[in-house]
């Protein structure tokens, strides 16, 4: 509205009949306590009255800085001023001009100040529940008529008032419904916001600061970044823009890897803070889908990815997804890359809630049939060997995925069928047994013999208690006449699932009853019935 | 080389005897006179003709291929030759007429068309006219009739009456024509209208004689088809009618057999149940029943006692020999027979083999009959018979006679026992006289109190269950479920076996609500409540199952990581009620998964948590005492409990057991004085003393080696062994190492010093028999054979072969529709010249006249002319002659 700024005696009698009408309104709908608000609504009419009337702008801030018990005065002092502002900024009045007097510059330099000042108070009103939301419309929109109107001739974003609100969002006491309304509307919507936000968020984190607040601000800094989903992929998409974009075709915001950059660096100043387990762990979760794709230099990564791999336990398994991105796409080299996934099987693997990613993704390790048939033995006999402790959902994962790995590398069948053909070997058999070559205690997959070893494993688990396990175990020592199972189908059961699958079954036939009537449940056998005590009688008390 | 055209022509000239040697003058004379030389005239001109044809190559068309040999093909040969040319010429002609015919009806409106056959064929004879016309007409008229054509008297469903048609027209009248003396009159005896216009039409065209003639001839003519039809139809309907009446004959016979029927019942029976009143006074001389019969009023209960009748004879029970009394011996013998059966059958279960459908059949069947099944007992061969036959008529089950007896005049119609055979027959069933039973727990007299009310209501729920038992004492509740089993015994009243079935039902939940509460009812009640659910189980599988299985639902929805009393003794008596060998079952299937699920999730932290995770573990692997399936769960379970409990901490976990410290330390700290065992009270959360702590640990420990070594007898044949008793064992070398040993008491030690050497026989037994897998010694892979697949509509002299049929048919649409077009366009083309050829020669004609008209009238006018300018000229000449 430059127009209506020029004419400012007219715009300003305009708006005040306009104005004058709002008070009366509401006087007539609402009790005394709006005087307050009548009393901001007239300062600001005053202000833009005359000039003799600036000194109301600091009364409005003071107003807006009183930690009233009446919220709405604040608020609305801060819409005020927000209008106020507004209209000076588009008016040129924060601008020094040529050839102003001095009393002139000092007004200027003095609106300045009451700019900033207003400014910090409206950060502040961004921690407070209920009003940030306000106060992050109140910021967004001077940042818009800021960047619209402050510019010379170049494109100037008002990055530092940015930072300023990233800033105060990111705070460990900033209130979580403005950080997601900023996030969701602007930073995800627009791309020059999301363009100097990672700015301002690099800026931000580069700043010292305690290791508690240091979690909190992690976390805040993590949301915001895990609202952007859409990595732009090409320099047409960047086309959204708050602050109307730069002129200059040749402009960062206009080049894709400047926004990579950008965002880079943000992701990067993240990571490279001192982080929790859990913190890193949900990093290490997004890792290839959100994180990785915005690095132009995804070796950055590289040491973070192999320093969560090497840290064991459900770590390594959540570093195991973005190591693979990495490995996958910008071939990464990883020294005993097979030695540390074969140390991540353990006896915690198969009880893990991570189980059926960690096994989606171990099958595509080992799906290269380039692979040494040692190796693929190792990892064959190792899960064999861990799913005698396994509950049966592991046991169901671990037999077609053996299964399919015996299709792929028929050497390994000698790990199911070894036929003893010398007389000699046959009576060394007979003579002295067969111990298992395969050594569980050796950590490198090339040296534990299992090539030379049995499923002896499998073969148990034929007999399982669970029917379905059982059955599917046998597969192994049946012809094998299918290509491959499809692991998908098997990688999610759990007891519940297992149990609930037998249950919702409706009873069709009619069970079977035991035919023979125990003579004794929980009491000894007669004596001289000829009878053992079952287990249960001898092993409890039932008296 | 073939020869020459003209050698040829002379050649063929020569055969067909156009040329030839000279005759001489004489012949010539002689055969002129004969006539034989026109005969040779013509016949010259016919082979020249030939000739002619043969020797033009642009008259014939030979087809592209030689024909193939008609066995080789369906398809009909075409002619060989074809001569295009003609066709040609003959197609071009029609189509002149065509055109002509059509310029001929050019701008005209209206008129007649003559659609008579034949009309315009000036080639037919009119006799074959009219014949054509005949079967047209016929023809027609075939086509056109409906079955519901009243009018057409061919139609077979005319009306009749005793067998003879009713139409006024039709046949009926044929009797009076069939009289001999009258003649018939014209060829066909009933024409009809179009005949008749026809033959008018016919006379009207003077072939009067013709007819006349025929007529003569009439009646030694044969006949025609229609009356030769018609006489048939009417004798097969003389002899349906015959029939007809044969057959009422005879149910008027049967029917008055019928009614003597019930006399002849009653002779058979030696009984005279005259039921029926006596029938009404017959009138004089005439069969009483057939009278009612005629009367028609006792029809219907006529017809319900004899259907009664003859229901009571299909049911009436032949006589059978009776079964001889077996001896002893025998009955051992059988019995022992039967229970192999019986085993056969659990062992086919437990490899999961399908069942046979006989044995479906014999489960699908009546409860009762399944017990027939299930006849003798069990134990025969584990136990010493005589004892138990001996005690046979000592069951506890059978009720004084007296307690069922009184007032039920129903009673025991086969002289036996209120409950099944079976029950009977078992005398080991329920806690008999020489029962283990004190007598002080379940007394002989009548309840504890000897107030106990002899009848009950039978409780359809078990809310109804509790009301009934509310005011009895727990002791008292065995007796009570006997009491309603045997009050409410199914042979009693129909209704009875549904109401049992749910009365077993609340049993069930009872019992685990007496587990659960806080009073801890004696086992030995539980244990015959179980038995008692064992015993109706047989009879209501299904119901009992189904219970069981919602008691699991219940347990693993809502608490399945801390289970009840309530529902370990559920989990018990599962294991003893039905078959935990099978490979899979309804019930045992989801109630071992239960607890595996409570051993491999749970995450013990309070020594009632131990005892709950050893109770389930005894459970397994008493589960698992016939067909021995591993439970990993269970060894998890026992090793983890053993590491938690030793006095110190293991260095380094052997095996890859799921191993969870406790919060609490549940570690064995010092000796306790008392030995005890574990109860299942001890698996409840409670506060307890630190004595009682330590004696509860004792116990623990004490149980799970006691269960570490019963796993190991389970499982000792699997191919595994080693590795899952290796881990174990290293577990009870840290137990008995200096660190732990002196904490224990020393009956433990002395435990784990025999479980150590047992395992350590066990592990070296299975280092000794483990042979390399040799999992597949399977036939090789015969390579997949298929049959050849027939295509019925393959037709090998097409040149493309097609499976898709759509396709097939569409490309026949397309070919047809080009060629039809091709065609089309042909005829258009073909039409089209004709029609310029037409014109044109209409025109030249028209032209042609013009110009001779106009010459003539030039040739007129200048003769004219002509004539004038001489006259002129000869004026002229005459003039100047006269000028001069």
């Amino acid at each position: 509205m430059p127009g209506l700024v020029k004419a400012s005696a007219g715009s300003a009698k305009r708006k005040r009949s306009s104005s004058d009408k709002r008070p009366s309104k509401r006087a007539r709908s609402e009790s005394s306590e709006e005087d307050g608000q009548a009393q901001i609504l007239l300062l600001e009419n005053e202000i833009f009255e005359s000039k003799k009337n600036y000194n109301n702008v600091a009364t409005l801030i003071k107003i807006l800085k009183t930690d009233s018990e009446d919220a709405d005065d604040s608020v609305i002092a801060a819409i005020s001023l927000c209008r106020v502002f507004t209209r000076f900024i588009v008016a040129g009045d924060l601008a020094n001009k040529k050839g102003a007097t001095d009393q002139e510059a000092v007004v200027v330099k003095w609106l300045k100040e009451r700019y900033t000042e207003y400014k910090n108070s409206l950060f502040d009103l961004l921690g407070e529940e209920g009003i940030s939301a306000t106060a992050l419309a109140l910021c967004m929109r001077l940042l818009k008529t800021e960047g619209e109107n402050t510019r010379t001739q170049e494109y100037q974003f008002p990055s530092s008032f940015l930072t300023g609100i990233v800033q105060a969002l990111v705070k460990p006491e900033s209130d979580a419904n403005a950080r997601k309304e900023f996030s969701e509307n602007f930073v995800e919507e627009y791309d020059d916001i999301r363009f100097y936000t990672f700015e301002a968020i690099k800026r931000v984190l580069e700043e010292p600061r305690s290791t508690a607040s240091a979690h909190q601000v992690f976390d805040n800094v993590f949301e915001i970044l895990t609202t952007i989903e859409s990595v732009p992929e090409s320099e047409e998409e960047l086309e959204d823009f708050y602050i109307p974009a730069p002129k200059k075709s040749k402009h960062p915001l206009f080049t894709l890897t400047k926004h990579k950059k950008r965002a880079q660096d943000a992701w990067y100043a993240l990571v490279t803070m001192d982080l929790s387990e859990d913190q890193r762990k949900s990093i290490l979760k997004i890792m290839s889908t959100s994180v990785a794709p915005w690095f132009i230099k995804p070796e950055l990564l590289m040491d973070f990815c192999t320093d969560s791999y090497n840290a064991g336990g459900s770590t390594s398994l959540a570093a195991l997804s973005g190591l693979f991105y990495l490995i996958q796409e910008k071939n990464l080299d990883y020294p005993s890359f097979y030695q540390k996934l074969y140390g991540l099987l353990d006896s915690e693997i198969m009880h893990s809630k991570h189980r059926s990613s960690f096994f989606k993704l171990m099958d595509t390790f080992l799906s290269s049939t380039h692979l040494p048939v040692v190796l693929v033995a190792s990892f064959v006999k190792r899960l064999s060997r861990l799913t005698l402790n396994a509950p049966p959902g592991g046991v169901v994962t671990v037999v077609p995925w053996i299964y399919n790995i015996l299709q792929k590398h028929p050497t390994c069948t000698f790990m199911i069928h070894r036929v003893t053909r010398t007389a000699k070997g046959k009576a060394l058999l007979e003579s002295e047994g067969l111990a298992d070559p395969f050594l569980m205690e050796e950590e490198d997959p090339m040296k534990t013999h299992a090539i030379d070893s049995c499923l002896w494993e499998i073969v148990m688990l034929q007999s399982h208690y669970h029917p379905n396990v059982a059955t599917l175990a046998k597969i192994i020592s049946e012809q094998f006449t299918k290509y491959a199972y499809n692991l998908e189908d098997f990688l999610d059961h759990t007891y519940g699932s297992m149990l609930e699958d037998e249950l919702s079954k409706d009873v069709k036939k009619v069970p079977v009853v035991e035919y023979e009537i125990p003579k004794k449940i929980f009491s000894k056998q007669e004596e001289g019935a000829g009878m053992e005590d079952s287990l249960l009688v001898k092993l409890w008390d039932f008296n | 080389m073939p020869p020459s055209q003209l050698k040829r022509l002379k050649a063929s000239l020569r055969e067909q005897g156009v040329v030839g040697p000279q005759q001489s003058k004489k012949q010539r004379k002689q055969n002129a006179q004969n006539g034989v030389s026109k005969e040779k005239r013509v016949h010259k001109k016919v082979a020249l003709e030939g000739i002619r044809e043969q020797f033009n190559p642009f008259e014939f068309k030979l087809a592209g291929k030689a024909p193939k040999f008609e066995v080789t093909t369906n398809r009909k040969t075409s002619a060989v030759v074809r001569r295009p040319g003609v066709a040609k010429g003959l197609a071009e002609e029609r189509l002149a007429r065509a055109y002509e015919e059509d310029v001929q009806r050019r701008k005209k409106v209206g008129g007649i068309v003559d659609k008579r056959f034949g009309e315009n064929d000036p080639t037919m004879a009119p006799e074959d006219k009219m014949l054509e016309r005949f079967t047209l007409e016929k023809q027609r008229r075939h086509k056109n009739s409906s079955a519901f054509d009243l009018e057409d008297d061919l139609m077979p469903g005319e009306l009749t009456h005793m067998g003879q048609s009713l139409s006024l027209n039709g046949p009926a009248l044929k009797d009076d024509f069939d009289e001999k003396d009258l003649e018939l009159s014209d060829e066909e005896d009933h024409p009809s209208d179009d005949e008749q216009t026809r033959k008018r039409r016919r006379s009207s065209a003077g072939e009067d004689e013709e007819d006349e003639e025929d007529d003569e001839e009439r009646p030694e003519r044969k006949k025609s088809k229609q009356e030769v039809m018609k006489e048939l139809i009417a004798k097969s309907k003389l002899h349906k009618y015959e029939r007809q009446t044969a057959k009422d004959d005879d149910e008027d016979l049967r029917e008055e057999l019928d009614l003597e029927m019930s006399d002849i019942h009653a002779l058979l029976r030696g009984a005279v149940p005259r039921s029926q009143p006596p029938p009404p006074a017959p009138g004089p001389g005439m069969n009483p029943d057939r009278a009612a019969f005629l009367s028609g009023t006792d029809k219907g209960k006529l017809d319900k006692d004899y259907d009664l009748g003859l229901r009571q004879m299909a049911q009436d029970k032949r006589s059978q020999p009776t079964e001889r009394t077996k001896t002893e011996d025998e009955r051992i013998e059988e019995g022992s027979r039967k229970l192999q059966e019986l085993e056969a059958k659990r062992q086919r279960r437990m490899e999961g083999a399908p069942e046979s459908s006989d044995e479906e059949d014999a489960t699908a069947n009546d409860g009762d009959e399944e017990e027939e099944d299930f006849g003798l007992g069990s134990g025969l061969k584990a136990r010493p018979t005589a004892a138990e036959i001996g005690i046979e008529d000592e069951d506890d089950f059978l009720i004084d006679d007296d307690l069922v007896a009184s007032g039920s005049d129903l009673e025991l119609s086969e002289g036996d026992s209120l409950l099944t055979e079976e029950e009977a027959r078992r005398p080991e069933f329920l806690t008999g006289a020489n029962g283990p039973l004190p007598e002080a727990e379940i007394p002989e007299q009548n309840g504890v109190n000897g107030d106990l009310a002899y009848t009950f209501k039978c409780p359809q729920s078990h809310e109804e269950l509790l009301q009934i038992t509310k005011g009895v004492s727990v002791l008292d509740l065995p007796t009570v479920v006997q009491r309603i089993r045997a009050l409410y015994h199914p042979k009693l009243n129909s209704e009875n076996k549904a109401k049992l079935g749910k009365f077993a039902v609340s049993l069930v939940d009872h019992i685990s609500y007496l587990a659960n509460q806080p009073q801890q009812p004696p086992f030995l009640i539980l244990e015959t409540l179980i038995r008692h659910i064992h015993s109706l189980a047989k009879t209501y599988p299904v119901e009992i199952g189904n219970t069981f299985r919602s008691h699991l639902q219940a347990f693993g929805e809502s608490r399945s990581l801390s289970p009840t009393a309530g529902d370990l003794v559920i989990l018990t008596a599962i294991g003893t009620v039905f078959p935990t060998s099978d490979h899979f079952h309804q019930v045992v299937t989801p109630a071992i998964l239960t607890m595996s699920r409570y051993l491999g999730l749970k995450i013990p932290q309070t020594l009632s948590d131990y005892s709950t995770g050893a109770y389930i573990c005894t459970l397994c692997l008493q589960y698992q005492r016939i067909s021995k399936r591993y439970v990993p769960e269970v060894m998890n379970f026992i090793e983890n409990t053993l590491c938690v409990l030793a006095p110190t901490k293991l260095a380094r976990l052997p095996g890859s057991f799921p191993y969870h410290e406790p919060k609490a330390s549940v570690r064995i700290t010092g000796t306790s004085k008392s030995t005890r065992r574990l109860t299942i009270y001890d698996c409840e959360e409670q506060e307890l003393s630190g004595d009682d702590q330590t004696s509860l640990k004792a116990a623990l420990l004490e149980i799970n080696l006691s269960l570490l070594g019963a796993a190991a007898d389970t499982w000792v044949d699997k191919s595994s062994f080693t590795e899952v008793f290796t881990p174990a064992s290293k577990i009870l070398q840290h137990l008995s190492s200096k660190t732990c040993r002196p904490t224990l008491s020393p009956i433990t030690q002395n435990h784990l010093t025999k479980l150590t050497q047992k395992l350590t026989i066990l592990l070296k037994n299975a280092h000794m028999t483990r042979r390399p897998l040799e999992l597949h010694h399977h036939r090789p892979l015969a390579i997949k054979t298929a049959i050849p697949k027939f295509e019925e509509s393959y037709n090998p002299d097409k040149k493309h072969y097609d499976a898709d049929k759509e396709r097939v048919d569409a490309a026949k649409l397309r070919k047809e529709f080009k060629r039809e077009k091709k065609g089309a366009m042909r005829e258009l083309r073909k039409d089209a010249a004709v029609v310029a050829r037409e014109s044109l020669r209409e025109k030249r004609e028209r032209d042609a006249a013009y110009e001779k008209k106009y010459k003539r009238l030039v040739a007129e006018i200048q003769g004219e002319e002509g004539h004038e300018a001489k006259a002129y000229e000869r004026e002229k000449e005459w003039r100047k002659k006269g000028k001069k």
